[in-house]
């Protein structure tokens, strides 16, 4: 780690402003991603801002038929909500495959979410789920949010308070791990929304991304049998040791196939 | 698990007493130690495969205050810092002898601690700095300069050998180091000559690291007083190291000392000095101030050494009966930048033909240097690499040829008539009932009952296959061991021991032993290792040679023990010594019932003793073993095949070894566990890679580096016999390799049975889901 000066500001204005005042500061929420890569020195930041004495951004309601999860709010307790069993299980399930019990009991959603790590898990769900990004400025709208390999919408002082999801009526996540890193080679988020079924695959490419044919197919009969004969039009992918492009091509379609089966499976809401 | 009812003494399934204080968090690993003005160090590594060292300049890095020193090859060339004391090959009488073929020496190069000349492996240390912190040598490291002529580097087993490959050490003119012949080529061609089927195969054994859970930590004092250097940190024995330090800094060994307490992990890979300990000790000595460092989990990546990676081309020879007749083929070991270690290279071609009864055969050996961390002898070191070859190698014949896989084990394998056998390549092996073990395993994993298993698995979408293997393993390693004995009067018995745990319970298995033979409890025997100024002698835990050669030592110590007391107890007793009997911890003299611990307080007491039986009650026992062990046994592996993806599961595993005699069950199994979780590892999911291009390290991290985890694997039913050792006087086998030796084999027959639809008939390991995807899916 390179020398950096630590601030704990109790509010979002004070974050915000001690971000404004430094180009090289940083917030941070778990600390699970933004600390590994300072301990390796592979980013270097004149400031931390740490988020955790901010009231009131953490926590999982209800309102007005969405679910609005704090941006602090930490994986295991996505995995462990009653609300979210109820209403959107496959949201929890998702932060139970999280990491380990250590990432789960401190990584956040906010922090995961604005990471836009191509292999993170979240990023699906926030498309798939057609969400709300409710930040210190502005809303914005899950298509909108992820612009690039760990890049999103987001300025330099803007920090994510909460994401605001639609309920869907039916939604499934399918992970293939990473078999080093447990980390997604392919996750395929598919939900049954009002009116059309989105699918959102992360992993495969530079961040995550939308299959329109495979939804246009879902969107008129929602069983994986509509998925024959549809071939999917995909970004280039990713290639790394573990899964090539042609591969991962292949697990796209295998994921969603079974994400499409379990979510078929469940009641509709 | 063999039926055991006795609850101390050997063959007791006793949980390990170290357990509470390890899982606790109250061991005491190297990075736990710390003194007081403690300096720190931090190393800079060359970030190239292959690059000459033009220029070093440090003085930007020295003017950060807090940084004490940088020191590079030519401050350890000035100091006269010697070359680590590699032997490259195993030279216990009982291993085969590797002369070249043209009568040359086998070429070997200094392993400086600080690359003098050129950095050959990325990773490699160009220079060490010394400072106040830990962050501040890192800020320190990023301001020195060093000037590279970056030059061509070559990584790949096979691209070594070729004319074109870039080489390592100039001095050689080539990267073979070696060229041997074993066996015998002119009867093996003859053999070959008149068969009726040839079986052949070319892999590569691929290369992985030993990742123990410690990372390698060293923490030095010097005492300007005495002149002593005090080295803390964890390796396979402290006595060795002791030894090889005091030769690298030029010192006498007496003024070495090494302190080891708990270590967390060998497996081989940390069975030795290592530059960085050297580098410490030079430090501490040089700046008169103890020096600390401890590695973080990516430096382990390309600092600790590396292991296995053997390309093999074999042949099988059989008659058309299935008979085999000869095998030959050629092994190219990989032995990195330096020519550390070439044994793993000896200890496999030596057993080609493991336990089969194969009249002849002739292999040739080939170490050779390459751009890439130096490799060791890892978990059964060189061995687990031929049995693949050899089982694959039945497999793949019996697919080709038309055999049942199990009868043509069952026709060729040695049987106990056989024994003692001469193998091919000159290696007497002791007992054993091979046939015995291969069926109870093949039982223990219902192999019969497969075919159902498979149809049902089939009715699922999946793909089941079954594999089994044959193993046998040479157990030889350093000859000689010590034990110290000490009855104390307040009910205590210390036993000081030579070899130290890494985890494999010595605490609770020696223990054992000197209950058995002094019928203490086992809470009373205190094992004492790991500081050279108590333990003058021991060869360290490798080549399945703890426990075999710490219970001879206890054994006999034990007895000379029991021979005083009875000399003893006759004294006390006014008896004959030859009339006293020890019995249930007591001796019985004229009547009397003394314990051990009354006879211990007698000998400090009295004052009509003979010298000889003065107090202490202590008895030494130091003895050369220059037989080798055969340890040997068979596994059954069952996996499944997702072909939707090529994931592949491991459904059932199953082992049966034969440990001779069980000392503790419960310890052999959790090292059967920890074996089989490596093997399969290797198998299916290890492997350090290098870019063939640029020499890059490109399995730098647990991101990309595959551990095998728990949740990869089922329970296993892990079985053992106990037919005693003829080489060993209490008939104990080694017991810490076997899961591991025929892992790869039986994994990756079981991973192509499941594939033999889809006319797969070998793959090289690691069988990740990509490589099954394409074979099922035939795709390049
Ligand atoms: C061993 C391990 C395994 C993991 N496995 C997985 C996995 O399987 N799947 C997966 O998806 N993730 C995985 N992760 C990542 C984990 O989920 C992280 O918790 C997550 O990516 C980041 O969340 P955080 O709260 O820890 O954020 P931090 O690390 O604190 O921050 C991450 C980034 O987000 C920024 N940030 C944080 N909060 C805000 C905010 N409110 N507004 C704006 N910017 C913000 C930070 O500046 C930083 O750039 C793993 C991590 C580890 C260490």
């Amino acid at each position: 780690m390179y020398d950096f000066s630590y601030h704990r500001p109790t509010s979002l204005q004070d974050a915000v402003s001690l971000l404004a005042k430094q180009p090289d500061a940083k917030p941070m929420s778990g600390g699970m991603s933004l600390l590994p890569s300072m301990k390796l020195r592979l980013s270097k930041w004149t400031d931390v801002v740490d988020l955790a004495a901010i009231p009131d951004l953490s926590g999982i309601r209800e309102e007005a038929g969405h679910i609005i999860i704090g941006a602090r709010t930490r994986h295991v307790e996505v995995a462990t909500s009653a609300l979210l069993h109820a209403k959107l299980p496959a949201l929890a399930e998702l932060a139970e495959g999280i990491g380990d019990p250590l990432v789960r009991n401190r990584g956040t959603i906010g922090g995961s979410i604005a990471n836009a790590d191509p292999a993170a898990d979240y990023p699906s769900s926030v498309v798939a789920l057609d969400a709300t990004i409710i930040t210190t400025r502005r809303e914005i709208a899950a298509d909108a949010f992820f612009t690039g390999l760990f890049e999103t919408a987001l300025a330099h002082d803007e920090l994510i308070t909460a994401v605001r999801y639609k309920i869907p009526k039916r939604a499934a996540y399918m992970k293939f791990r990473h078999p080093a890193s447990r980390y997604a080679i392919v996750g395929a988020f598919v939900a049954q929304m009002e009116g059309a079924v989105r699918v959102a695959i992360t992993g495969a490419g530079p961040h995550v991304f939308r299959i329109a044919a495979y939804e246009d197919a879902l969107t008129k009969t929602f069983s994986s049998a509509a998925l024959d004969g549809v071939t999917p039009k995909l970004p280039s992918l990713n290639t790394d040791l573990h899964a090539s492009a042609d591969y991962r091509a292949h697990a796209v379609v295998e994921m969603v196939r079974r994400a499409v089966k379990a979510a078929a499976a469940r009641k509709s809401i | 698990m063999a039926a055991t009812t006795k609850t101390t003494g050997i063959g007791a399934a006793l949980r390990r007493k170290e357990d509470l204080r390890l899982i606790t968090g109250r061991g005491e690993f190297t990075d736990d130690f710390r003194e007081a003005g403690q300096l720190y160090i931090y190393f800079l590594r060359s970030p190239h495969a292959h690059a000459r060292i033009i220029k070093i300049d440090a003085t930007e890095a020295l003017a950060l205050p807090g940084v004490k020193s940088v020191l590079t090859g030519k401050e350890l060339l000035a100091d006269g810092i010697k070359p680590l004391p590699h032997h490259v090959w195993a030279l216990h009488p009982a291993d085969i002898a590797m002369p070249n073929v043209d009568g040359s020496e086998t070429f070997m190069a200094p392993h400086h601690a600080i690359a003098v000349d050129k950095a050959r492996h990325v990773g490699e240390i160009v220079a060490m700095v010394v400072a106040t912190s830990v962050a501040l040598a890192k800020d320190a490291a990023e301001l020195i300069h060093v000037e590279y002529d970056i030059l061509p580097s070559v990584t790949n087993t096979w691209d070594t050998v070729k004319q074109d490959a870039a080489v390592v050490w100039d001095e050689n003119g080539s990267n073979v180091c070696g060229d041997v012949e074993t066996g015998s080529r002119e009867d093996t061609n003859a053999a070959f000559a008149k068969a009726a089927h040839v079986a052949r195969i070319e892999t590569w054994v691929q290369r992985v690291t030993g990742v123990p859970m410690e990372p390698r930590a060293a923490l030095a004092v010097f005492d300007e007083g005495t002149g002593r250097v005090t080295l803390t940190a964890g390796s396979g024995g402290s006595v060795r190291l002791k030894y090889d330090l005091a030769h690298m800094l030029g010192m006498k060994s007496e003024d070495v000392r090494i302190i080891m307490k708990d270590v967390g992990g060998n497996f081989g890979t940390r069975g030795m000095i290592y530059a960085e300990f050297c580098l410490v000790g030079w430090a501490a000595r040089r700046l008169k101030t103890p020096v600390k460092w401890t590695a973080e989990r990516s430096e382990s990546f390309q600092s600790d050494y590396q292991a296995r990676d053997l390309a093999v081309t074999a042949e099988l020879a059989l008659d058309k009966d299935g008979k085999f007749l000869a095998m030959r083929g050629s092994n190219i070991g990989n032995a990195g930048a330096h020519t550390s270690n070439f044994s793993p290279l000896q200890k496999g071609v030596e057993i080609m033909t493991s336990i089969y009864n194969i009249p002849t055969a002739c292999f040739r050996a080939r170490p050779v240097v390459s751009n890439t961390l130096p490799t060791r002898p890892y978990r059964s070191a060189g061995r687990p690499e031929v049995m693949f070859v050899m089982e694959r190698l039945i497999d793949i014949a019996a697919r080709e040829f038309g055999f049942d896989r199990v009868e043509l084990r069952r026709k060729n394998l040695l049987h106990k008539e056989d024994l003692p056998f001469k193998n091919p390549f000159g290696m007497i092996y002791d007992n054993g009932d091979y046939h015995a073990v291969m069926e109870q395993v093949l039982e223990l994993g219902d192999w019969t009952g497969f075919e159902a298993r498979r149809a049902e698995a089939k009715a699922r979408g999946k793909l089941r296959g079954i594999g089994v293997a044959n193993y046998v393993d040479t157990a030889t390693g350093v000859p000689r061991e010590r034990a110290e004995i000490t009855v104390r009067p307040d009910g205590q018995v210390d036993v000081i021991i030579g070899t130290i745990s890494q985890g494999q319970g010595h605490e609770t298995s020696f223990a054992q032993l000197a209950t058995e033979f002094l019928h203490v409890p086992e809470d009373k025997v205190n094992i004492i290792t790991g500081d050279t100024d108590v333990v003058k002698v021991g060869g360290g835990t490798h080549s399945g040679r703890g426990m075999r050669l710490a219970s001879i030592v206890i054994w006999k110590a034990s007895n000379e023990i029991i021979a005083k007391g009875k000399r003893i107890a006759a004294l006390m007793a006014k008896a004959d010594p030859a009339q006293v009997t020890f019995e249930k911890g007591h001796f019985h003299a004229a009547g009397q019932s003394l314990s051990l611990f009354d006879v211990a307080r007698a000998a400090s007491e009295r004052n009509d003793l003979p010298d000889d039986l003065r107090a202490p009650l202590y008895a030494m026992s130091d003895e050369t073993v220059n037989e080798a062990a055969f340890p040997y046994g068979a596994h059954v592996c069952e996996v499944e095949i997702d072909p939707a993806l090529g994931t592949v599961e491991i459904a059932r595993y199953s082992t049966v070894d034969d440990v001779g005699r069980a000392v503790n069950p419960m310890i052999i199994h959790g090292q059967t566990h920890g074996g089989i979780a490596q093997g399969v590892g290797q198998a299916l999911m290890e492997e350090i890679v290098y870019d063939r291009q640029s020499g890059q390290l490109m399995t730098g991290s647990f991101m990309d580096y595959t551990m095998p985890r728990a949740d990869n694997f089922p329970f296993f039913d892990a079985g053992f016999a106990e037919i005693p050792c003829t080489t060993h006087p209490l008939g104990i086998r080694p017991a810490g390799e076997g899961g591991t030796t025929p892992a790869l084999g039986v994994t990756m027959n079981a991973v192509v049975d499941a594939l033999r639809d889809f006319g797969v008939t070998h793959m090289d390991m690691p069988a990740t889901p990509e490589k099954v995807w394409r074979a099922i899916h035939r795709k390049a």
